[in-house]
Parts: C-alpha cells; sequence; structure tokens
C-alpha cells in the first residue's frame, strides 16, 4: 500500500514537471495583466480572451499564420509525394543495396542546418530570392525528403511482397502496381507522415529566421519580433504561443505513435 | 526460370523509383559541399568592398587562432555531454520507473510526449518565462523555501544550465518513450526467473534489464547527442548566446558570423568544422561504442 502511494506521487511528479509550463503559458493567455504578473501567484482567477483579441487583430500574426500555412502544407505534400516514390523503389532492392541507400539518406540528416543555409542565403540573396514563398517550401521540400523516405521506408516493408509480385504477374506495370495496390495499404502511413512533415516545418526556426523575408516569415520568426517590443507583453505574447503550438500538439497527439518512430528513423531536428 | 527473369526485370523498373530522387539529393549534397569548401577557402564578406580572393587555409587558421571560436567550442562540448547524460539517465531512470501495469498508462505515455512536440521556440519562451528573475514561477517557489532568487537568464554563470534545463524538460521524454517501447520487448520471464533466484531488484536492473536496453540507449544517445550539437532555437530565445557570451555555442556563434557579421567564408569555416567534428565524432562513437547492427 505504501509503495502504490509512493508511486503514484512520484508519477504525479513527473507529470507535473512535464505539463506544468504548458499549463502556466496557456493559463497566463487568459489572465490579465495585474493577474498575470501578481505575487505570490494568482491560482484561480477569471479568464478574459482579452489577449486572443489582441493577438487575432494583429496584422503580423494574422500574416505569420497564412504563411507557416501555405508553406507547410506545400513543403510537405511535395516531400511526400517524391519520397513515397523514393521510398517503394528502395524497399524492393536486395538487402545490401538497400542498406547503403538507407545509409545515404540517413547521412544528409546528420549535417548542421547551418552548412546549407549559408550558402543557400548568399546564393538566393544575389539572385534576389531571398522573400518568396517558392524558395521556402522548396527548401523545407528538400529537407523533408530524407526524412520522409526514412519513416515511410518502414511502413513500405510491411506490405506483403506478394500484393507487388501478384499485381506484376498479373501484367500490371510497376506504376500501376504503385498506385492502386500499395499506395492504398500504407495510406496510414503516409497521413502519418506527412502530418509529421507539418510539424517539423511549423515548428522549425533556424531556416525560417534565415531565409524569410517580411513577406515570408513564419509563425515561430513573427513571434520573436514580439519579443524586442518596448518590454515583452507576455499577455499577448503567451496568447500567440497558445494559438501557434495547440494545434500542433494535438496533431502530434494523433500520431503519437509515428512520432518516436521518425525520430529514430533520423535525427528529427533538421 | 521465367520468374526470375521477370523478377529481375521488376527490380529495375522499381530502381527507377528511387534512382531520380536519391540521384537528386545526391547531386545537391555534393554540388552544396563543393560550394562550401570553395566558399571556405575564399573571403567572401558581405561587409567589406574587396574584391573575391582566393585565401587558401587561412580562415582555418583563423579559427583554430580565435578564443571566441575556442571557447565557444568548449560550450558546446560541455552542453552536449551535460545534456545528453542527464537525459539518458533520467529518460531510462524514468522508463523503468513507468515499466508496471497501472492505470493510465496509455494517458501517461500520451502526456510525456507533449514537450517534444512542443514548437521549440515557444519551449524557449515558456522557459524564459519561467525563470524570469522577477516574476518567475522558478524564483517564487524557491522563494517559499527561503533560497535568494537568482538571476537564472542573465547571470553568465548559471544562464548555460538555464538553457540546458529546458533542453533537458524538452528532450527527456524522447528517452522515455525509445526506451519504454524497447522495455515492452524484453521477455518478462527472465526476470521472473532472476527474481525467483533471489536477486535484488538493483541487480535486476543492472544485470538483466540494462544488457537488453543498450542498444536502444546508445541509439538515444547518439540523437541527443548530434541534436545537441545542432541545439540552436532554446539558445536563440532563452539568452541570445548572452550575457557576456557564456551560452554561445559554435552553432550560436556561426549564425552571428554570418547573420550579424556577414562573414560569409568564414561563417562556413566554422559550419564545416562542426560538420566535420559531428561526423568523426559519430564514427568513433559507432566504431567503439555501438553494439553491433546499430547505425
Amino acid at each position: 500500500m505504501l509503495k502504490k502511494i509512493l508511486f503514484y506521487l512520484i508519477l504525479a511528479l513527473i507529470l507535473f514537471v512535464t505539463l506544468f509550463p504548458l499549463y502556466w503559458v496557456v493559463t497566463t493567455s487568459l489572465k490579465t495583466l495585474r493577474d498575470a504578473f501578481a505575487m505570490p501567484p494568482v491560482w484561480l482567477f477569471a479568464p478574459t480572451l482579452e489577449n486572443y483579441g489582441k493577438v487575432l487583430t494583429n496584422p503580423a500574426f494574422i500574416k505569420g499564420f497564412a504563411n507557416s500555412m501555405i508553406i507547410s502544407i506545400t513543403a510537405s505534400v511535395l516531400a511526400i509525394a517524391i519520397a513515397a516514390f523514393a521510398a517503394y523503389g528502395i524497399v524492393q532492392q536486395g538487402p545490401e543495396r538497400r542498406r547503403s541507400l538507407e545509409g545515404f539518406v540517413l547521412s544528409l540528416r546528420i549535417a548542421p542546418v547551418i552548412l546549407f543555409v549559408i550558402p543557400t542565403y548568399y546564393l538566393s540573396m544575389r539572385l534576389g530570392l531571398l522573400n518568396s514563398h517558392g524558395l521556402l517550401i522548396a527548401i523545407y521540400a528538400f529537407i523533408n525528403i530524407p526524412f520522409a523516405i526514412s519513416l515511410l521506408v518502414t511502413f513500405f516493408e510491411e506490405v506483403p511482397k506478394e500484393m507487388r509480385e501478384a499485381g506484376l504477374m498479373d501484367g500490371a506495370s510497376e506504376l500501376r502496381v504503385f498506385w492502386h495496390i500499395v499506395l492504398p495499404v500504407v495510406r496510414g502511413g503516409l497521413v502519418a507522415t506527412f502530418i509529421l512533415c507539418v510539424l517539423f516545418t511549423w515548428n522549425e526556426f533556424f531556416i525560417a529566421l534565415v531565409l524569410s523575408g517580411r513577406n515570408t516569415q513564419t509563425l515561430p520568426v513573427t513571434i520573436t519580433s514580439f519579443l524586442t517590443f518596448q518590454g515583452i507583453e507576455w499577455g499577448a505574447l503567451t496568447a500567440a504561443a497558445t494559438l501557434i503550438m495547440l494545434p500542433m500538439i494535438i496533431l502530434g497527439m494523433l500520431v503519437q505513435g509515428t512520432v518516436v518512430r521518425g525520430m529514430a528513423a533520423g535525427s528529427v531536428k533538421g | 526460370m521465367k520468374r526470375h527473369g521477370m523478377h529481375h526485370i521488376s527490380r529495375n523498373h522499381a530502381r527507377m523509383f528511387y534512382q531520380p530522387v536519391v540521384g537528386f539529393l545526391a547531386l545537391a549534397a555534393f554540388a552544396l559541399l563543393g560550394y562550401a569548401i570553395w566558399l571556405c577557402l575564399h573571403n567572401i564578406s558581405l561587409m567589406t568592398t574587396k574584391g573575391t580572393q582566393f585565401v587558401g587555409f587561412q580562415n582555418f587558421v583563423r579559427l583554430a587562432t580565435d578564443w571566441r571560436g575556442l571557447q565557444a567550442l568548449w560550450r558546446t562540448v560541455l552542453f552536449i555531454v551535460l545534456a545528453t547524460s542527464f537525459e539518458v539517465i533520467l529518460g531510462i531512470a524514468i522508463a523503468l520507473f513507468l515499466d508496471q501495469e497501472f492505470r493510465g498508462k496509455k494517458f501517461v505515455r500520451a502526456v510525456i510526449l507533449v514537450p517534444m512536440i512542443m514548437t521549440p521556440v515557444i519551449a524557449g519562451l515558456t522557459w524564459r518565462f519561467l525563470f524570469n528573475a522577477q516574476s518567475g514561477m522558478i524564483n517564487y517557489w524557491l522563494s517559499t523555501i527561503g533560497v535568494a532568487p537568482v538571476d537564472w537568464l542573465g547571470n553568465p554563470n548559471v544562464a548555460l544550465y538555464a538553457v540546458l534545463v529546458a533542453d533537458i524538460w524538452q528532450w527527456t521524454p524522447f528517452v522515455v518513450l525509445l526506451a519504454m517501447s524497447t522495455l515492452e520487448t524484453i521477455p518478462k520471464d527472465l526476470v521472473e526467473a532472476a527474481r525467483m533466484d533471489g536477486a535484488s531488484e538493483v541487480r535486476i536492473i543492472w544485470h538483466v534489464i540494462l544488457p537488453m536496453l543498450r542498444r536502444t540507449l546508445a541509439v538515444a544517445a547518439l540523437i541527443r547527442a548530434i541534436d545537441s550539437v545542432k541545439a540552436f532555437d532554446l539558445f536563440y530565445i532563452m539568452t541570445k548566446g548572452g550575457p557576456a557570451l557564456s551560452t554561445e555555442t559554435q552553432n550560436l556563434y556561426g549564425y552571428t558570423v554570418a547573420f550579424t557579421n556577414f562573414d560569409i567564408s568564414y561563417a562556413m569555416t566554422i559550419a564545416l568544422f562542426l560538420t566535420i567534428v559531428t561526423n568523426i565524432a559519430l564514427m568513433l562513437l559507432n566504431r567503439f561504442a555501438m553494439p553491433k547492427g546499430v547505425r
């Protein structure tokens, strides 16, 4: 009995440490300025949506939201479309070739992003591309492809080999087999991989910081510009933070099993 | 025979599915690497009007004798070692703790996921908020047990550790989840047998469970180490490398050189150095510290 109580106490502690920061941000976003900075902190307060009103009428935030949506969705669709072909082809290879291909794909994920962001920045600056959505979409698609390949390979290999062979025996072309037989089977995996690509692109900061311009800023960059206003407006900031992260946390929860698998499939952060 | 022949052809057709993609990726990677090396061997800086010149290894010599860079390197190493070891040890401890049947296990597993899918910039902001010297919760709690307030992010002696705490908070769950899923695949009868023989729980963990977790631990440590070389978001948001450069890592230094000083060639040299060091460390790890079969 004592052991059980101790177990639940420690469990509660772990959950508290994990969740308190999130809880604190979300509740602060619902507080008035006075409540937010009260010392000792107020635990019970009358919630207000004032901060959300402020954020949702801020043109920079709206613009950032639109940019994040456009860029993360387009880049992820592109990446998945390309990676699905590659993953299908790789899975059909013999073990030796497969290992070297997967090794190569993985090695693309090991280099620090800064290694290719600097040349990309320098080139795009000279070509006058810095302020375009196309540049960011292309870069994010490029980054997501190796990740999507390593993850999709794990889904494709679960498709029974006989399905493909039976299709080929019946005289269907490889493309037909891929499209009509294999893809429908891995639909779930495709969706999960797509969600993870969106999640990473949405959360990514370094590339966006360097390569985005006034018109293409994504949300993580937009929110840092909130920081430099005279002093920090924690109320508006926490409201913006909540609006940025909660949708992603919910999406991430939906593909729970895939998150860890995806992270292990190649070191995650670009 | 016929079947074999067809198989051969179809395998070739399947190759067409990846060759263009992998070919393009390889081409892009090599072109970029070549261009990166070219940049390193020149003196391109957007701040000077000097023409582009070939300077050979001058940038590398500069890096080797750059005091600020060397300190950043030392800090990077310190951060990697501390972050990786804390995250792996704490992660494994939590996973072992959770490796039993209890109500709400599924819920706990889902909740533990939250920090790692939280937008890193927001995680940084959150911890900056919690570590705030005047109104932050950390100092408030410390005050309730009579500890004087600490200027977490403003004191050069503690700022790095404040960022470390945030990193540990965000990434320990990754190790927990990885270890938890491995623990579930471990045959329970081995543990039971040891328990029957009267082995203590500590001995069981040390001699039975940990050896079986070795591979997972190695993978987790590797991924965490690679990621902490690249750590940027938390640092940028929480301290921007300050105060007094006390949290500037190589990655941040490279960023500053490139996008504040616009010294493109020198920044590239730092980035290339970082890449080479990461790869050597990886190879060494792979060769000596990894059990067989771990990439």
